[in-house]
């Protein structure tokens, strides 16, 4: 049989002239097809909505405050295990150290205070190294090469910036 | 600024009582499309209060360009498909039990007519078993379009599908229960026969 074009009709909740309804309920007569795609469209345009339990939004905001409870009990957790596991791996690297003090403590001294001088020398000379490169660079580079530089290291404060404030950012609600 | 557009942005800034007045607005129409989704009352309940949760969770990230009704129905289209995808649910959610387990709807008897109240109540328990039949994005599709007169547009953005594709869907859908409803008319036509009399 053919459905065309009642069943494009039914299926598009077509508004109807009166002709083309008088043509639909001739072709409903006979067709079982386009008559159950009618009737399915009409109970479903028929179709109740239905309504939650009474006190739906007082069990949303018992859910809701057991939910920030349990968000704060994870982000401690998360702290004292984040802390716990600093102080066992600072522990876990520190305890030769340690022992090599306890062993003989005046060794270590000396050998702490010759890595502090070689740190300040070592800092004293590269200063010095700076200043002078200073001193002659700007000879060398054009002025076009400063704005370059200056541009891009503005350029990376800036995305620094931003990607500060985008991870820092926390969503709304669950942590207050 | 109207009422609503409000509530949104003073819950956005952290305020629950504006929260609050969004979940009352909402709930039964949240509720009513997770029901239709999932087909049990608690299933229904417990979706639509994850669905509220999921949107104070990320309050932030809705546009206020867009309807604030279309977004939350998103949320729970999206999260009842999500969980019908997870773990397929018996939809079947009536009042009563008979002792074949067939479950069937006790009419009120306080209601003017009770036979038709009753008949009224068997389609729609039809329709709904029926449901559980589509495909779940279709079942969206289908509930968006019947129960809340969502244009085709407003379907494809709430589920994230093109307009063709919606389309498509809900002929699809339509085809599919209107061949159920047929099965279900010769089924019952079936079993009315042997009881009818002879002498007709």
């Amino acid at each position: 049989m053919n459905h065309q074009p009642f069943e494009e009709w039914l299926l598009n909740d077509k508004n109807l002239t009166s002709t083309e309804k008088r043509e639909l309920d001739l072709h409903l007569r006979t067709c079982t097809h386009c008559t159950a795609l009618s009737a399915t469209g009409l109970a479903l345009r028929s179709a109740n909505v239905t309504v939650p339990a009474a006190g739906f939004s007082m069990r949303f905001q018992q859910r809701l405050a057991a939910q920030k409870i349990a968000e704060r009990r994870r982000k401690l957790w998360g702290m004292v295990v984040l802390v716990l596991g600093g102080i066992g791996l600072l522990g876990w690297f520190a305890t030769p150290i340690i022992y090599t003090f306890l062993a003989s403590p005046a060794e270590w001294i000396t050998v702490v205070i010759g890595y502090f001088l070689f740190i300040v020398t070592s800092l004293q000379a590269m200063t010095e190294v700076a200043s002078v490169l200073l001193r002659i660079a700007p000879d060398f580079i054009p002025p076009y090469m400063w704005m370059v530089l200056v541009s891009a290291l503005a350029g990376f404060g800036l995305l620094w910036i931003i990607s500060i404030w985008r991870f820092s950012r926390t969503p709304q609600g669950v942590s207050a | 600024m109207n009422e609503e557009t409000a509530w949104v942005i003073q819950a956005q800034q952290g305020s629950d009582e504006a929260f609050t007045k969004l979940v009352e607005t909402y709930q039964t129409p949240v509720y009513n499309l997770c029901f239709r989704m999932l087909g049990e009352p608690e299933l229904a309940e417990d979706a639509a209060q994850e669905t509220f949760l999921r949107a104070y969770q990320h309050l932030h990230r809705y546009d206020p360009k867009r309807s604030f009704a279309t977004w939350l129905l998103s949320i729970a289209a999206h999260y009842c498909i999500d969980r019908l995808r997870r773990r397929k649910f018996s939809m079947f959610s009536m009042d009563a039990e008979d002792d074949e387990g067939n479950t069937f709807e006790l009419p009120d008897p306080d209601s003017p007519d009770p036979e038709a109240e009753m008949v009224q109540g068997q389609t729609r328990d039809r329709i709904q078993s029926m449901l559980k039949d589509l495909d779940d994005t279709d079942r969206a599709a289908i509930i968006m379009r019947y129960w809340y007169d969502y244009s085709e547009a407003e379907i494809a953005e709430s589920l994230r599908l093109t307009v063709s594709a919606v389309k498509s869907r809900l002929h699809r859908a339509r085809k599919e229960l209107a061949g159920l409803w047929q099965e279900e008319e010769t089924r019952t036509e079936n079993e009315r026969r042997p009881y009818e009399s002879p002498a007709f």
